[in-house]
């Protein structure tokens, strides 16, 4: 067979599903063009690097009543209709973003886990949401524990935690823990866990199932809340069911892949509006400027689900069962993840150490 | 929509809704491709004013097709704007840009490395920093081949092409 072209090499960096599949397998055997898609993806990675920097968020209100004065004035037509914020006052939303999905694509990567506080940006489609590990520190830091007990979500399954501007509480029905199959952890949580029949190369049977309980958190904002004193906000996730794989050579108990199955969390305000609360944390000093403009680009935070991205991975838009999901992979093609959530508001992460192909492979096969 | 047949004030206050909801979807990407090749907010915010602006006047209601037409305008206008600064002042726009994108968290390397994307941008060709800016703003391989009026398969040797010229201007910018 021939050599894949440059432009070949340079799809298979973001859509490697539309190459075909003899192609594929070519440069999968190939050493010439596995060096050039080396290349290619290094080339491609410093321009994503460079082109998606941070940047300010532009004021869609501020702009609307600009471009309608020029509208009146240049256009001749009837002056648009005031301003208004079009976010919907949803004193309770449906969120599909949260603690598990966070923790999870955390997990995958090896990095840090979420924290609880940029839950309530909440969500309806995938997005990806960049973030780093100063990121993680620097909002870890706004709630009194330690970093490292955010690592496996909360450190308890009930307890309080205070803020700056009011306190946490966190609840859950049980304890995580670990189940003997995956009819057990059907059984407990509820939830109907389907799993992959074909498993990329290297990865063994299915050796770990975990159920996590329904988790909620309530943040009640005290008097340094200003406006928002009195007010509160429970987001609920969970249950959740995770299933690890092991090794299929050497060491069984070695992951090398996970699935994690969750219910979408939901988030309900109480006092004030999701919009309000999500301005009153994004401009709190510990949030992290960038990270609060990335949040804030991802539009209505009732049709957005974050997914957290560690800086440095490449990130891209794929489909899973006709749903948009995220898909995220090192630069080194090592490791990767897809995110998404189906139609009956199951949140799904599937990652490990295994190829982006891979990855979308077993994402189809459960989505 | 505007529908056949109504006057033209009954047109224009229905067209309104509809390209205020058009506007507020895209607004916020439109002004973030702009930034991504000017690193000046206040300056692709004005550019995403004028292709909003230029889409009313081109799409009037009918907004179907404007969603990719405003990416690409924004990118182009950004482009020339970008040429334009460096034909008047190239050291003050290397200085303004520096300036303009620097948040807190933004180290001196930062500031530098983008003030060089932002010259080596500006040495490619149209097309290919048309294409770099369009894919990394988010555009799939077929959003891309639509507005840019070329074959799907054309997209990724553009984008080869045009990555490895990136790379080649910022490695010839650091040893500079």
């Amino acid at each position: 067979m021939r050599h894949a072209s440059d432009a070949v090499l340079r799809r298979l960096v973001d859509e490697p599903f539309a190459v075909p599949d003899a192609t594929f397998e070519h440069v999968s055997g190939c050493r010439r063009c596995r060096a050039r898609r080396a290349d290619v993806a290094g080339d491609a990675g410093q321009a994503g690097r460079l082109l998606t920097a941070p940047q300010l968020v532009a004021d869609v209100d501020l702009g609307w009543e600009q471009l309608g004065r020029r509208l009146e004035r240049e256009g001749g037509v009837p002056s648009a209709r005031p301003a208004a914020r079009r976010r919907r006052v949803a004193t309770r939303i449906s969120g599909r973003a949260g603690i598990a999905a966070g923790v999870a694509v955390f997990a995958l990567v090896g990095t840090a886990a979420a924290t609880t506080i940029d839950n309530v940006f909440a969500p309806t489609h995938v997005a990806s949401l960049t973030i780093n590990q100063d990121d993680l520190r620097m909002i870890s830091g706004l709630v009194d524990f330690s970093e490292s007990a955010t690592t496996d979500g909360f450190p308890t399954a009930a307890g309080s935690g205070s803020l700056p501007f009011g306190t946490l509480h966190w609840s859950s029905v049980g304890a995580a823990q670990k189940m003997d199959s995956l009819a057990a952890a059907e059984a407990v949580t509820g939830l109907r866990v389907t799993l992959p029949t074909r498993l990329p190369k290297g990865v063994g049977a299915p050796t770990v199932f975990t159920v996590q309980p329904k988790v909620s958190a309530t943040i009640d904002f005290g008097p340094t809340a200003g406006h928002l004193s009195g007010s509160s906000i429970v987001v609920t996730a969970g249950p959740a069911v995770f299933v690890g794989y092991g090794s299929r050579a050497g060491d069984p108990d070695v992951p090398t892949l996970a699935v994690l199955d969750m219910s979408r969390p939901t988030a309900t305000a109480r006092g004030a509006t999701i919009a309000q609360i999500e301005a009153f944390l994004l401009s709190q000093p510990g949030v992290p400027a960038a990270l609060a403009e990335e949040i804030k680009l991802l539009g209505d935070i009732t049709t957005v689900l974050p997914v957290p991205t560690p800086a440095g991975m490449v990130s891209h838009s794929v489909q899973v069962g006709g749903a948009p999901a995220v898909a995220v992979a090192t630069s080194s093609g090592l490791a990767s993840g897809v995110v998404w959530e189906d139609a009956g508001g199951i949140v799904h992460v599937v990652g490990g150490l295994v190829d982006q192909r891979s990855t979308i492979d077993v994402a189809d096969q459960i989505g | 929509m505007v529908k056949l047949g109504s006057s033209p004030n009954q047109s224009a206050r229905e067209e309104i809704p509809d390209f205020e909801a058009f506007f507020r979807e895209h607004y916020r990407s439109v002004v973030r491709l702009a930034a991504s090749v000017l690193g000046d907010f206040h300056a692709a915010q004005d550019v995403a004013q004028d292709v909003f602006f230029a889409a009313h006047t081109r799409f009037h209601g009918d907004v179907d097709r404007a969603p990719g037409w405003v990416r690409i305008a924004a990118v182009h206008a950004s482009l020339n704007r970008l040429r334009g600064d460096r034909r008047r002042d190239r050291r003050h726009e290397l200085t303004a840009v520096s300036e303009a994108v620097a948040g807190p968290e933004d180290s001196v390397l930062e500031r530098e490395t983008r003030a060089e994307l932002r010259q080596a941008l500006g040495r490619l060709s149209s097309k290919s920093a048309t294409v770099l800016v369009l894919r990394h703003g988010g555009m799939s391989y077929v959003e891309i081949a639509e507005v840019m009026e070329i074959k799907v398969g054309q997209v990724g040797t553009l984008l080869r092409r045009a990555e490895a010229a990136l790379s080649k201007e910022m490695h010839h910018a650091s040893r500079v």
